[in-house]
């Protein structure tokens, strides 16, 4: 398969599972949600191996990694941000949604630090750089 | 930091090869080929060696630092 055709096959897997996904939550179906999700995955993999040009090369990774970090140092102060905003403006109204919403995006932005943190460890150990 | 230029363009030309041969013989897609030869994407030691292997040069005659 070429990559021109890999490509349309990608777009047509997307849209075949954000559209069985949207059936299964009108009418309320795990079963079929997870089906499809199930089904587009392994769909990706074997589109995936039947091309023969590269798909991922070192600029791709590249341009990943710096993309990943973007993400990261954008997303982990605004989750954090916003979870000190909703705590601390509902102190005194403690287990309602909004305080508790705070809660469930301060976890969030601690177990991406935590993530972001683990994976740089390994990776710095895997390079063999040592701290200095 | 130095900046690295290229004469890629200018061997591939020499050789008749498209950016999708040369992205076929070095295991790259042809988009990196690209941005190498526009010099916006600064290749690998592993990459820059494949390319030198390809055109049978040294790592100096086809990267050079200003």
């Amino acid at each position: 398969m070429s990559y021109k055709n890999f490509k349309v096959a990608r777009m047509l897997m997307a849209m075949f599972i954000a559209m069985t996904v949207s059936i299964a939550v009108s009418i309320e179906n795990v079963l079929l949600a997870v089906s499809a999700i199930g089904i587009g995955m392994i769909s990706m993999v074997l589109i995936k191996r039947s091309v023969k040009e590269v798909l991922v090369d070192e600029m791709v990774k590249t341009i990943a990694g710096k993309s990943a970090l973007m993400a990261y140092t954008i997303t982990v102060p605004v989750l954090a941000f916003l979870s000190l905003i909703l705590m601390f403006s509902n102190l005194s109204n403690r287990g309602s949604e909004m305080y508790n919403l705070g809660i469930i995006l301060s976890y969030v932005a601690l177990f991406n630090m935590a993530a972001y943190s683990l994976a740089y460890y390994y990776y710095q150990k895997k390079y063999g750089r040592d701290n200095e | 930091m130095a900046e690295i230029t290229n004469n890629i363009k200018i061997l591939r030309a020499g050789k008749g090869m498209t950016q999708e041969d040369l992205a076929e013989k070095a295991k790259v897609t042809r988009q990196t080929i690209i941005a190498i030869e526009k010099g916006k994407y600064v290749p690998s030691l592993e990459l820059a060696f494949k390319i030198c292997k390809v055109f049978d040069k040294k790592i100096e005659e086809i990267f050079k630092t200003i």
